[in-house]
């Protein structure tokens, strides 16, 4: 899979592209405006995400650019304004998602995933870990043949955890991930905590291989 | 007690002519009738003289001992009475039959030598005004022309001043009309007063000034959220990149989380000043038709697993109907604001109860048995409980949402024990 990043920040770039390659991702940068239309014109990428301003133009331009070369790759904006006008007019331009700085890294690999896999028709639909399959489209889960009855919450966390298995997700991540802004509450972490308790024994009934490992109160990590 | 210009000046106006008219009638009462005594009096010696050249011609007239038709009379002297050729000038009553009354005379009285060398008293005299005739006139003509004054001021009040200050009134109109950055409610001012068109001109001028002061403030909060935003992403993607380290060591771990969880908290407070930034800047402009009783459902299915979390019963009552034109973002943002609100200071096992009437929408909740401040709690961050993870901008945004629906209003009471919410439409 091949992603660019077209952004102006250099260390930002840096970040989000050691933990994509994390991810077994191919990652390339472009930090204007020229170079990004240039990397565009002449190569494929599954997903480019896409800075709104850029010096020499906006990633607007290069969408519209995008989209006139008749290239039909995923676009993720990735903008530090989040205001309706600019996700609105960002859609309406071709972007398949939108996502507002700062964002958690893992909020951003289940965007990238999410969108992937929607072009994808022809792909594995499901996601799997051990003995567990997660169907997104349909908002199911299997553990073996088994259907595992989940209340929304409880899906949205399990759904993190499928994307990144076996790696450290914390506790505010995940409480963004399930609830959205406002989400670094006391009471949200300790939600989190109880969803994950019902999850596990949910789990644990369909005497499924995995089980959640917590880290130091930190945060925890599917085995 | 609060009058209106025109009246104010016309209460001093009154007392003013009062005391004029007083000081001026008793001055015009006083020379009058020093003139009218003047006049009579000259009269009167004049008339002595020619008595007394009479009395020399013809002595006979000596025996004029009566006020006949003459209106004189003399009278020997007698020894113990006093005698004097000064003139004496006295007011007196006598009867006169025209009137069947007793009149004020003018009395002269003096004494002379007859030409037998005798001493006679002369006394002449005359009708004169009748002083508390004339005091009466004069008080009827003066209170008159008094009411005429203070009418005649009225009335010029209530047709010139009125027609002189419609240009001040129409500035005090769109005072009132006026709303941050919305001017297309006033009413154009047209008069040729250089002072009101200059008044105008200044408080157009002064709004222009806040407006512009204003918005650079907005501006500034909104660039300076959004250039915080950059770095803050760097540094939590950083963060999250390093806490994937297998090798950390417990407590760096520990610390690490706490770093990203204080600057997730950045982040959250950044969100909502951009929000109450945007709400301000009216940057929220399409309006829809949001039926709040669906908007209720839809965010009490959101947060269902959190109300059974902390044991909450969540009691829906509709009465009726309650639609509302806004911004459809706003007014979510509008309820799950005050939804969570009631959801995050309540108690575990509390009840939310949720009353929607037409056009009332009540949230009542449990929680702390003490009253919030009602005049504080939709200011910004104003912290009820001292509560490190609020950001105490919530309530603000309520409140910035309501306020720019002039015909919303929200308030908050106490009534046993319940944390009331009531969002009205009018």
């Amino acid at each position: 899979m091949k992603v660019l990043i077209i952004e102006d920040e250099a260390d930002l770039c840096d970040v989000i592209k050691s933990f994509l390659e994390g991810e077994k991702y191919m990652v390339e940068i472009a930090n204007d405006y020229a170079n990004g239309l240039a990397k565009l014109v002449n190569y494929d990428y599954d997903c480019v995400l896409l800075d709104i301003m850029l010096p020499g133009g906006t990633g607007m331009q290069l969408l519209t650019e995008l989209r006139a070369l008749g290239k039909d790759g995923s676009v993720i904006i990735i903008s530090a304004r989040d205001s309706v006008e600019d996700k609105v007019e960002g859609l309406e331009l071709g972007a398949d998602d939108y996502l507002a700085k700062p964002f958690h890294l893992a909020e951003l690999l289940a965007r990238i995933k999410t969108i992937i896999r929607r072009k994808n028709h022809h792909g594995e639909q499901a996601i799997q870990f051990k003995d567990i399959k997660l169907f997104p489209e349909e908002r199911k889960v299997l553990v073996r043949t088994d259907e595992l009855q989940l209340n929304r919450k409880e899906y949205d966390l399990l759904y993190y955890f499928m994307i990144r298995p076996e790696k450290l997700i914390t506790k505010t991540s995940l409480a963004e991930a399930v609830w959205g802004d406002d989400a670094d509450q006391s009471d949200n972490l300790d939600f989190i905590y109880s969803q994950i308790k019902n999850l596990r024994r949910k789990l644990k009934n369909y005497q499924a291989e995995v089980d959640f490992q917590a880290v130091y109160g930190v945060g925890y990590k599917m085995v | 007690m609060q009058v209106s210009l025109k009246n104010y000046t016309l209460r001093y106006l009154s007392i003013a002519f009062l005391m004029i008219i007083t000081i001026w009638a008793a001055l015009f009462y006083a020379f009058i009738l020093e003139e009218v005594y003047d006049n009579v009096d000259d009269g009167l010696k004049n008339q002595k003289i020619l008595i007394l050249r009479a009395v020399y011609e013809d002595p006979q007239l000596l025996e004029t001992d009566n006020y006949g038709i003459n209106q004189f009379r003399i009278t020997p002297v007698s020894e113990e009475d006093n005698f004097s050729e000064e003139n004496q000038l006295n007011n007196e009553f006598f009867y006169m039959p025209y009137d069947d009354e007793m009149e004020p005379y003018r009395v002269l009285r003096t004494g002379f030598y007859a030409p037998d060398q005798k001493p006679y008293h002369l006394e002449i005299r005359t009708s004169t005004v009748e002083e508390d005739d004339l005091i009466l006139n004069l008080t009827t003509a003066l209170i008159v022309l008094y009411l005429v004054l203070v009418l005649g001021v009225y009335l010029i009040n209530e047709l010139v001043l009125r027609r002189a200050w419609r240009p001040f009134n129409i500035i005090l109109e769109n005072l009132n009309l006026y709303r941050f950055g919305k001017k297309d409610d006033l009413k154009a001012l047209s008069t040729n007063i250089v002072e009101f068109n200059q008044l105008n001109k200044e408080i157009h001028r002064m709004w222009r000034r806040n407006e512009e002061v204003f918005d650079e403030q907005k501006r500034f909060i909104e660039n300076a959220a959004h250039e915080l935003q950059t770095p803050l992403a760097i540094t939590i993607n950083k963060l999250e990149m390093l806490m994937e380290d297998e090798l950390l060591s417990e407590s760096q771990l520990t610390q690490l989380a706490a770093s990203k969880s204080s600057l997730t908290r950045l982040v959250n407070l950044n969100k909502a000043l951009l929000m109450l930034s945007r709400i301000e800047n009216k940057q929220y402009k399409d309006v829809d038709r949001i039926g709040l009783n669906q908007l209720v459902k839809e965010i009490s299915e959101d947060y269902k697993d959190f109300l059974s979390f902390k044991d909450i019963t969540l009691q829906v009552e509709e009465h009726a109907v309650f639609d509302v034109s806004m911004n459809k973002d706003l007014a979510l943002v509008l309820i799950s604001n005050l939804f969570r609100n009631a959801l995050r200071y309540n108690i575990r096992g509390g009840i939310i109860s949720i009353r929607i009437r037409k056009n009332q929408l009540s949230l009542a909740n449990t929680g702390d048995q003490i009253p919030l401040e009602q005049k504080k709690i939709f200011s910004r961050f104003h912290k009820g409980t001292q509560d490190s993870q609020s950001t105490g901008l919530g309530l603000a945004i309520v409140k910035s949402i309501v306020d720019t629906y002039p015909e919303l209003s929200i308030d908050y009471r106490f009534e046993e024990n319940w944390h009331i919410f009531s969002l009205e439409k009018s």
